[in-house]
């Protein structure tokens, strides 16, 4: 029997905001326990919640990049339950009125682009931390992160496969960092997903009964977790058995999920409206001055570096996939005319020591003025493009400037076309066997001349000037 | 409303009720909502729900950070604390 799989993704993206979302403690990440907890996020007797103007500038921000409908009038409502690093035995969310409903984003898929339906995106406040392995019989509680805004992005159940999945999340944190409303840092836990997963049998209508699984926050991770999760529920429908409909943890170290059902016992959250906070209204002129204010988008820059820039389809999807590589890009185009070469060089040498690092761009020693620069000493003969290379390789280890290292070691293009034939001229007399079986008819034994020249020169001679004077010379 | 009713709720409240209690909360509330269903009477069909008896829109704040370490202070009153957390009976993953 042939089975569909259908997965809804539930992100949620720590907002970028300098404050808590109803507290005025700071959001700042890796603060010492418990120094960051106001008595709002404490849950004290006697306190009121205040909303933060900015997360729901950020959470705007994010309804109108993807074509949403933005609720001008939004409201928030009580989330029940009991949880030590959750003070106040209640979540704010918003349950009826979220702040952002009916968007959409591309995916590419290695079916082609597939266009991803978001249900709605919603404004809500983090728990804090529970520290369960540090301390005998006890759980330590850490509430810097309670109160932290986030926004919980909620997709259709129209992603079909655990590949589908990870493009899709690749796709909102490329688009939530470009709007720079999160900062997309999975290690931090900045941006989490819970995973909605069913099967049914090929062809049919009806979903199947779903298993969500919670908090994963790695490409890695969520990719085995949908596949194993796939398998098992063809597995318990295929032994006569049906899924249940339950919470499952993922456990990376083992590759599977497990039922986290003991715990969710009678699971019932009894939203109700929040009664301290009154509704939340965002003007027309608020509206339009975010809009205003949104930046470029990586579909638009990708667009825009085909049809201006004349860039390849490959190298403007590599260049504007992120917004490192994009201000990369930009900034060094500011440096040098032919930006073609720089897409060329951030796309091929640039990206290929990026892998071999395993890093991305921001975490390197190139900064985009230097790597202008070093394109620009190209193109005005300074270097050849093999120096150009040993170059980069220095400014990768230390981030010394490009003029710098190129005085110091002397790299400077020999342009003396003189000297050039004079060293031509010196290889062509001493490998008398190679001229004549060129002249022969082996041409491909040319390379072996100016590569010779190159060696004599250590690479500093100019490639084009060293095959004319080579040519001349041998006829 | 029902007694099991009752002893779902008071699980998710995390109140204990004894035999006796849970009979006389089962007929209250009974009662409770009886009086309440009245409300059911009015046609509400074109009426906004009302999420704040006060009927006005809220003030918000500007994303400013405002408060100080209360660390120590805080992690006093807790009923049971170490020099960095709340300390809560364990809680099992």
């Amino acid at each position: 029997m042939s089975w569909e799989t259908v997965i809804g993704l539930e992100i949620h993206a720590q907002l970028s905001t300098k404050s808590k979302l109803f507290s005025g403690g700071s959001t700042e990440f890796g603060a010492e326990s418990n120094t960051h907890v106001d008595l709002v996020d404490m849950g004290l007797p006697g306190v009121l919640p205040v909303a933060n103007k900015e997360a729901f500038y950020k959470a705007i921000r994010f309804g109108l990049a993807t074509g949403a409908e933005i609720n001008q009038v939004s409201s928030f409502d009580r989330k029940n339950y009991f949880y030590p690093d959750l003070p106040k035995g209640y979540q704010i969310t918003q349950m009826t009125k979220p702040i952002v409903e009916k968007g959409s984003i591309k995916v590419s898929t290695d079916n082609g682009e597939k266009i991803i339906n978001i249900t709605r995106a919603h404004l809500e406040e983090d728990a804090g931390k529970s520290i369960h392995d540090l301390f005998e019989g006890e759980t330590g509680v850490d509430l810097n992160r309670a109160g932290t805004p986030l926004l919980e992005i909620v997709s259709e159940p129209e992603i079909s496969s655990a590949k589908e999945a990870v493009a899709y999340f690749k796709a909102v944190k490329q688009l939530v960092t470009f709007l720079d409303i999160c900062d997309g840092n999975m290690a931090q836990g900045s941006m989490r997903c819970d995973v909605n997963v069913s099967i049914k049998k090929s062809g049919d209508k009806e979903l199947g009964t779903r298993a969500e699984l919670k908090n994963i926050n790695s490409f890695k991770f969520i990719e085995k977790a949908i596949n194993y999760e796939i398998e098992r529920q063809i597995r318990v429908i295929e032994n006569g058995e049906s899924v249940v409909q339950e919470t499952r943890l993922y456990d990376s170290e083992k590759n599977e999920t497990r039922s986290m059902r003991s715990k969710e016992e009678a699971n019932d959250y009894r939203y109700f409206p929040c009664p301290d906070l009154l509704p939340v209204v965002i003007s027309d002129k608020e509206l339009k001055e975010i809009k205003d204010s949104l930046p470029e988008l990586p579909e638009q820059k990708e667009h825009r570096y085909i049809s201006e820039i004349g860039l390849e389809e490959s190298e403007a999807k590599i260049i504007s996939s992120s917004k490192t590589m994009a201000n990369m890009f930009e900034g060094a185009s500011r440096k040098t005319d032919d930006t073609k070469l720089v897409a060329k060089w951030l796309v091929g040498d640039v990206s290929a020591l990026l892998n071999k690092d395993n890093i991305e761009i921001d975490e390197s020693n190139l900064s985009p003025e230097n790597f202008g620069k070093l394109i620009e000493r190209i193109t005005d003969n300074t270097i050849s493009g093999k120096i150009a290379k040993s170059v980069l390789e220095e400014i990768w280890k230390s981030g010394s400037d490009v003029d710098n290292i190129i005085e110091s070691k002397g790299l400077v293009q020999i342009q003396d076309e003189s000297l050039l034939e004079e060293i031509a001229n010196k290889i062509v007399g001493s490998n008398p066997n190679q001229v004549e079986a060129y002249k022969g008819g082996k041409e491909k034994l040319f390379g072996f001349f100016v590569g010779q020249v190159m060696k004599e020169t250590q690479g500093k001679a100019n490639p084009k000037s060293v095959n004319e004077i080579l040519k001349k010379i041998l006829g | 409303m029902d007694k099991k009713t009752v002893t779902t709720i008071s699980y998710l409240s995390r109140l204990k009720l004894d035999g006796e209690k849970e009979e006389k909360i089962t007929n209250d509330l009974k009662n409770i909502i009886q009086f309440v269903n009245q409300l059911e009477e009015v046609n509400t069909s074109d009426i906004e729900p009302l999420t704040n008896p006060l009927e006005k829109t809220a003030k918000t704040r500007d994303d400013k950070v405002t408060a100080n370490n209360l660390k120590e202070e805080l992690l006093e009153i807790a009923p049971s604390s170490n020099e960095d957390y709340f300390l809560v009976p364990r809680v099992v993953e």
